[in-house]
């Protein structure tokens, strides 16, 4: 899965982010990674790829928003995420 | 036989929708809305400004993000336009 950067380029606007553009504009940055099983990962990306395995420092898990253990280094392997976010997040409790 | 002179293909569709809202509906009890980056083939995709809706049992749990990448592997649906739904 290299990520085919190209594809979704056809608006040729300076404004087009592919995943490709994301994962290298990410690296070395604080980020949470969402799992599918819902746990959470609060880090700093130290390295990643197209399959999107990740290389974490500095992890802390958290499951149901709660803190539950700390990584100094951390490898996740990359069927297991959900989505990668650059870090500035709120949770809030809808109706 | 008629013959649709525009056709358009799906992954052309997602591509109108790059810097627009978009409304992502994943397998599961779980659904994205924000402005649409960019994707690939696998369409996998970044968006920005993204709200998270994860419905449990105790109700709906909202999730500010500001600039994702997202699996394409559990998205199930994409609705271009954003969420019909107030925040």
């Amino acid at each position: 899965m290299s990520s085919g950067g190209e594809k979704a380029a056809s608006g040729g606007g300076g404004s087009v982010k592919t995943p490709a553009d994301f994962l290298k504009s990410i690296r070395g940055r604080p980020v949470v990674v969402k799992l599918n099983s819902g746990v959470d990962y609060r880090g700093i990306l130290a390295c990643l790829d197209g399959y999107m395995n990740i290389a974490m420092e500095q992890t802390e898990e958290y499951v149901n928003g709660q803190l539950k253990n700390k990584y100094g280094d951390a490898f996740i392997r990359g069927n297991n995420v959900l989505y990668i976010s650059t870090s500035k997040r709120t949770l809030a409790e809808g109706a | 036989m008629s013959h649709n002179p525009s056709q358009l293909l799906p992954s052309e569709l997602i591509d109108r929708c790059i810097g627009s809202k978009i409304w992502v509906i994943m397998k599961g009890d779980k659904e994205l809305v924000g402005t649409l980056r960019g994707f690939d083939v696998y369409v996998n995709m970044v968006l920005e400004d993204v709200t998270e809706y994860e419905i449990t049992a105790e109700g709906r749990r909202i999730t500010k993000l500001d600039q994702i990448l997202l699996n394409g592997n559990n998205i199930a649906i994409l609705v271009p336009g954003g969420s019909p739904d107030p925040e």
